[in-house]
């Protein structure tokens, strides 16, 4: 099978197989709702479920359980201590806390779905601590974070004024003397409407709108009248004295922009390259919320659709999604200090996407390289043994230090314990339905279960007493590096 | 030629059927394109990319030691006229540079005068994405050397149980926007070690995991098959990377820092049959806002005792003629020193190409440092030239189907 035209915008995937059936796509789903389905809520929705969390959002039932992601009612964790402001002007390690920062957010987060779509707006709107410096991406972090199941007319507003995205695509630099497109052409392109839907003088009228859109001496932003350019502009056909709220209020208005971005939604949330259709059925939803974003996730994630066995572990995890995901299962307590470096391998690391077009995802998620680079993480993962087997874990510390001599709680012992016993058979179970829902074939169990009871010249004797902490170690990296463990 | 296809040929039986030859040999077939021009270029050829990260200063890697501006705007930080490397009357290497001194002095070095682009990005990372995309316009997905391979490698097989997984390597963690391609899967090696599979002493966890891997089985998800074909690829090539590596010996010591270890790597993928085409190596950090001289100096004598080392070992392996080696950096400096001695973003700055068959010498003018945009160097030659002189010349491709805009060759090949 060989990859898709990434070079080409919008960026296709994979569609499933299977029709849609449209008429019942967007209607609320009363299907049943059990672990699988849960589990399926919880990885679309968050930064993979642990087994614990799985059985909470089943107990909820589908509706109690999308209400606990939109309307989050425990309180969040305390995460205002961190990152430290001196480390995050420090030139030498800037970049490393507000990355350690993000990704202790989605490790503890108690809302999950909140953490999601900024990280679906970092995707979105990408902007890089390669250009920009920390300090700047932590602040656009959280304003994502704190408009991410807000109104998307309010975000792009708040983008456009936002000191990172006036560093990162210029716009500090638009004068009306000299006006700097690059801001006019990625809020068309990129963040809303698509390639091919303006013209080279609809960038020019845009521009001229946001002159004077700059950043005073502290970094702050500022509206500098003198450099604006007041005059007349034709925008999209519509002609007045606009300026950059005019211009974001055209172009929410435009239909093309609410199936632009319902169709990013879609493949965020329920599969690659989703059928016309259903983007216009979102659109619709969409446009009528006047632009809410969480009505509009909502009406995806209680669909029928969402919960089809077409969009069922229909796209490959995301780097993000795989390491967190990976790193909760196996109950690691804080993000280890080397999670950036493995990051980056996988090709994501964050806070530093690869262009202004973010990550392209999906069939790109997938190379050697990186696929080699997931199997080592959790080769590795699995080995983080605690120093003695019955150390407790660490107390819990609102800025984690980096320590690479992490442990995964998930021990062998924990393992055992839940399995009632040391029987290779149950054991297997254990983790199977536990990482993977039982999503693996017959085939695959008898594989794990011959590697169980296999013996070598390392592992002279079958599973038992005196080699069930490396066996058991060794199946939990076999399980997790399935196949079915890359889809989400 | 004759035989050499037919054992290619019955070797794809076998790997098709019994899964079980390594998948670069039956690829070899494939992939070996014909030249679209100039018959007589080896179609073995590998071309080395160096990427001098964080913009190089020109000025003290290739210096116009008598051009009195020189010494004027750089009056901390000038190398000075008793140890430069003098190539002729106008220019010098810097005196770190000992190693490509003695290439140049074999006609095996060409240095580009004034390389550059209209309107120069001094952004690291889009200036970077310009010279690695060769799109200064408009930001484009892929590479150049992405499209290059996509060129070379039928689509039908680079992502099949046959394709070579090592047509293009790029020694370092991750893959480069230059490598980027449609449908060409470049592998990142940080080092041998990593790139396999890595269960320790658990042999049986690596055997296994190759098991649940092997055969596609149909799922629900498109992806999955996707992944499980790169999966096997992966696991094969780590597997045959190593094996095959194990036999090359190195001639050679190579310098102890970390880039000449990789140009080590690199000479051993290049001499070890795996049908390497394009190879990407880095060395950083180039950025020398303050304290030019000593970071920069010490960067330049890595390039130069690294990249002597490896001329060497291809050398003595039989493999220096088929082989050239092209520097680049994001942007040159600023032709003027700043207040903590070191030099700021500028533009236009020398490249060099290497090799046994480079034709060794100056070319371009060096740019005056007298007539400037707002204090940076204009640049004369632009880098899609360079580029297209490789495609064409070396790679044997023609550079209008890789870069947009026609632009003129250089003599260098």
């Amino acid at each position: 099978m060989s990859k898709l035209d990434t070079s080409t915008d919008p960026q296709v995937g994979f569609r499933p197989p299977g029709t849609l059936d449209i008429a019942t796509a967007l209607e609320r789903y009363n299907g049943p709702f059990g672990r699988r389905q849960a589990a399926h809520l919880a990885r679309r929705t968050g930064f993979g479920p642990t087994p614990a969390e799985v059985d909470g959002l089943a107990a909820h039932g589908v509706e109690g359980a999308v209400d606990s992601l939109l309307h989050p009612s425990e309180p969040e964790i305390d995460f205002t201590s961190y990152p430290d402001s001196a480390k995050l002007f420090d030139p030498k390690v800037r970049n490393v806390t507000a990355v350690m920062w993000w990704l202790d957010r989605m490790l503890r987060t108690k809302r999950p779905l909140v953490e999601k779509m900024t990280l679906f707006w970092h995707g979105h709107f990408a902007t890089s601590i390669n250009k920009v410096p920390a300090n700047y991406m932590v602040g656009q972090i959280d304003l994502f974070r704190s408009q991410a199941l807000g109104n998307f007319r309010t975000l792009l507003l708040s983008v456009s004024k936002d000191p990172a995205m006036l560093i990162w695509l210029d716009n500090r630099y638009n004068f009306a003397a000299h006006p700097n497109e690059n801001f006019a052409r990625e809020i068309m392109e990129l963040f809303a409407l698509g390639l091919g839907n303006y013209t080279e003088d609809d960038i020019k009228a845009g521009a001229r709108a946001f002159t004077g859109w700059t950043l005073d001496k502290d970094g702050h932003f500022i509206f500098r009248e003198a450099l604006h350019d007041p005059g007349m502009k034709t925008f999209l056909g519509r002609t007045g004295p606009w300026n950059g709220d005019d211009i974001i209020n055209i172009i929410v208005a435009q239909p093309i922009h609410q199936r632009y971005l319902c169709r990013n939604l879609l493949e965020y949330f329920v599969y690659s390259d989703p059928e016309p259709a259903l983007v216009d059925a979102l659109a619709q939803v969409y446009a009528l919320s006047g632009y809410d974003i969480a009505k509009t996730v909502g009406s995806i994630i209680r669909s029928n659709v969402f919960y089809s066995t077409r969009a069922y572990r229909a796209l490959p995890k995301s780097p993000i999604e795989f390491t967190l995901g990976l790193l909760r299962y196996m109950d690691v307590k804080q993000v280890p200090a080397d999670m950036p470096g493995w990051l980056f391998r996988m090709g994501q690391y964050p806070l530093a996407p690869p262009s202004v077009k973010g990550w392209d995802g999906g069939p790109t998620w997938i190379s050697t390289s990186t696929l080699l680079a997931r199997f080592n993480l959790v080769n590795r993962v699995v080995k983080a043994a605690p120093p003695r087997p019955a150390a407790a874990a660490p107390a819990m510390s609102p800025a984690p230090a980096p320590n690479l001599n992490f442990f995964a709680a998930m021990t062998p012992d924990v393992v055992v314990a839940q399995a009632g016993g040391l029987d290779p058979g149950k054991v297997l179970e254990t983790i199977v339905a536990g990482a993977l829902q039982d999503d693996v074939t017959s085939d695959v169990r008898q594989t794990l279960m011959d590697y169980l009871n296999s013996t070598g010249a390392t592992l002279p004797v079958p599973f038992g007493p005196e080699n069930y902490q490396e066996k058991v170690r060794g199946v939990l990296a076999l399980v997790l590096n399935l196949p079915s463990n890359q889809l989400n | 030629m004759a035989s050499r296809r037919v054992f290619l040929s019955q070797s794809l039986g076998i790997a098709v059927l019994g899964g079980t030859m390594p998948s670069f040999f039956s690829q070899a077939a494939a992939a070996d394109p014909l030249p679209a021009l100039g018959v007589s270029i080896d179609p073995r050829n590998v071309l080395v990319v160096v990427q001098m990260g964080g913009g190089n200063d020109g000025l003290n890697m290739v210096v116009p030691y008598s051009d009195d501006a020189y010494h004027r705007v750089r009056p901390a930080i000038a190398i000075d006229d008793k140890s430069a490397l003098k190539i002729d009357e106008r220019i010098a290497l810097n005196p770190v540079m000992g190693g490509l001194n003695e290439l140049f002095k074999e006609g095996n070095l060409a240095i580009v005068q004034g390389v550059g682009y209209p309107n120069p990005n001094r952004s690291h990372f889009e200036a970077t994405q310009i010279w690695e995309t060769a799109s200064p316009e408009r930001p484009v997905s892929t590479g150049w050397l992405g499209r290059y391979l996509d060129r070379i490698v039928p689509a039908s097989t680079a992502d099949s149980a046959q394709a070579n997984l090592f047509t293009a390597v790029t020694l370092g963690d991750t893959v480069p926007a230059a490598m980027i391609a449609q449908h060409v899967d470049v592998p990142a090696i940080g080092a041998l070690s990593t790139f396999q599979y890595n269960s320790g002493k658990d042999t049986a966890s690596r055997l296994t995991a190759g098991r649940l891997y092997d055969g596609a089985r149909a799922g629900q998800s498109p992806y999955l098959e996707m992944i499980e074909t790169t999966a096997r690829t992966a696991l094969r090539g780590g597997d045959i990377l190593k094996a095959k590596i194990a036999s090359y010996k190195k001639t050679v010591t190579y310098p102890t820092d970390a880039f000449s270890q990789q140009l080590a790597l690199a000479a051993q993928i290049i001499g070890s049959d795996v049908g390497t085409r394009v190879i990407f190596v880095s060395i950083g950090s180039f950025d020398t806002h303050a304290g030019q001289r000593n970071q920069q100096d010490r960067l330049l004598g890595y390039l130069s005792g690294g990249l002597l080392a490896f001329q060497k070992d291809l050398a003595a392996h039989g493999n220096a003629d088929r082989t050239l080696v092209l520097t680049f950096s994001e942007f040159g400096r600023r032709v003027s020193q700043n207040a903590s001695n070191g030099t700021d973003h500028g533009t236009a700055m020398p490249m060099f190409a290497l090799g046994a068959k480079v034709k060794g010498g100056v070319y371009g003018e060096h740019p005056s440092l007298t007539d400037l945009d707002h204090g940076d160097l204009k640049y004369n030659t632009d880098f899609r030239s360079v580029y297209a002189t490789v495609l064409e010349k070396w790679l044997a491709r023609d550079p209008s189907q890789i870069i947009s805009g026609g632009f003129g060759q250089l003599a260098f090949v």
